[in-house]
């Protein structure tokens, strides 16, 4: 999967999984807190954060396995950090990245504009939420229930991690640091047409 | 004895404890989730040193967690069959909806402390170690990740000088919490930035000392041995033991 990655951008990658990691962590106390107050319903309007790596780093990258892997890595930092939920994090960071992964591939990594990221968010919650559901045993709840939070989580991954995402990348590539990535070159060729 | 977990191979740790977890989740009664944490409880007893103080703290936000799960279930889940216990107002809660709730908020605690004993007696650089050694795990990346991990410090500082120069300019975060939400924001966008500066450099470090990422031996060497399918047929007993509550409870 690596081939044809620069030393460069694997590194960046995994630093965008260190600082998401630990604004991960910082979200998953937050939803804890809530979530003992209203349930699992309090984490699901929120879920768009934990995928937003994904989408930043594959609209910065744009190679395959650019949203694969930082997730994977923000999940794994978050346990390196010693949070309480472990080892069973990386493997819903490789469920949701493989989700975001899923509608990157279908364009085969050609086309990066809002509406593709916006689809890899709703992907990232599509997968996280059938992952969610055969774990946390949803199928016990009632039907409409279960409807309300798989929607919920949809539309925040499209909204938070699709148009946040795209935000924070945009916002990033004003700063001038990312000359020498896959989006910059892109943006030029964008200028030139 | 009592650092058998702590030197238990990373690798194999974490297969046990993900199997652990996914073999749980088909299981929807009271009994195997309660025994399971037991179980897990009493090995991190017997063979760990664990700062017992330290384990109630970060256990705390999960029992918060499955009482909410506790009583949305209650709530929210579907009305099973059975004789109904009690009503209250327009609930009303059957004998297999009350077992379905006890069962889905020990679930939560199971999973939680298993993945604390994961955290508890494993040093990350160990087990991005082993995961080289032992699943092939590409040593660029590797690497990166432990580069990325040994920044977290400097980012720290970082984060720290960046709100000290928001403040000084007037423009602090503030008390309320949407106006420290708003101020992440602010503070997110010149850590990204300083973050690709520094992966940058790192790279090029990397590359100068001839760092390419093919095939390398290690200097600090991970091995499975005896002791390590040992405590894997442990967890894989009290795995076992708890799952088979169905046939008797």
């Amino acid at each position: 999967m690596l081939k044809g990655w620069k030393l460069k951008e694997i590194v960046l990658m995994s630093l965008f999984g260190v600082v998401f990691g630990i604004v991960y962590l910082l979200f998953l106390h937050i939803g804890n807190l809530w979530a003992g107050v209203i349930g699992p319903l309090a984490y699901e309007w929120m879920f768009g954060i934990w995928f937003i790596v994904s989408i930043i780093s594959m609209y910065i990258i744009r190679k395959p396995g650019a949203a694969l892997l930082p997730e994977t890595l923000a999940a794994a930092i978050e346990v390196m950090l010693g949070n309480a939920v472990g080892p069973r994090l990386i493997l819903s960071g490789i469920i949701q990245g493989l989700g975001a992964e899923a509608a990157f591939a279908l364009t085969r990594y050609r086309h990066f504009q809002l509406g593709i990221l916006m689809t890899a968010g709703a992907g990232a919650g599509v997968f996280s939420f059938i992952y969610g559901y055969f774990l946390s045993g949803y199928a016990a709840l009632d039907p409409s229930f279960v409807a309300l939070m798989f929607t919920l989580r949809v539309l925040s991954g499209a909204i938070i991690a699709g148009v946040g995402g795209k935000y924070i990348a945009d916002s990033l590539l004003a700063t001038g640091s990312l000359r020498g990535y896959a989006i910059a070159k892109a943006e030029k060729g964008d200028a030139r047409a | 004895m009592r650092r058998l977990l702590h030197e238990m191979n990373p690798s194999m740790k974490f297969l046990a404890v993900t199997g652990c977890i996914l073999a749980l989740a088909f299981f929807f009664n009271p009994w195997t989730p309660l025994l399971f944490f037991s179980g897990v409880v009493l090995l991190q007893v017997l063979f760990s040193q664990t700062n017992w103080k330290l384990w109630s703290l970060a256990m705390l936000p999960f029992l918060i967690g499955a009482f909410g799960y506790f009583w949305t279930t209650l709530v929210f889940g579907q009305p099973g069959e059975g004789p109904v216990l009690w009503t209250i107002g327009t609930i009303s809660i059957t004998a297999q909806q009350w077992e379905l709730a006890w069962s889905l908020s020990l679930r939560v605690l199971a999973f939680s402390s298993i993945s604390l004993l994961f955290a508890f007696t494993t040093k990350p650089v160990h087990f991005i170690q082993s995961l080289m050694q032992q699943w092939k795990l590409s040593p660029k990346l590797a690497f990166s990740v432990l580069i990325s991990y040994q920044f977290l410090p400097v980012f720290k500082t970082e984060f720290e000088q960046l709100q000290q120069a928001h403040r000084i300019r007037g423009t602090g975060a503030g008390s309320s919490p949407l106006k420290r939400l708003t101020a992440l924001r602010r503070l997110l966008i010149p850590m990204l930035a300083g973050a690709v500066r520094k992966a940058e450099r790192a790279a090029f470090a990397m590359e100068a000392r001839a760092f390419t990422g093919e095939a390398r031996s290690h200097y600090a060497e991970i091995k499975i041995g005896p002791k390590d399918y040992v405590l894997f047929c442990l967890f894989s007993l009290v795995l076992t033991l708890s799952c088979s509550a169905i046939f008797w409870a």
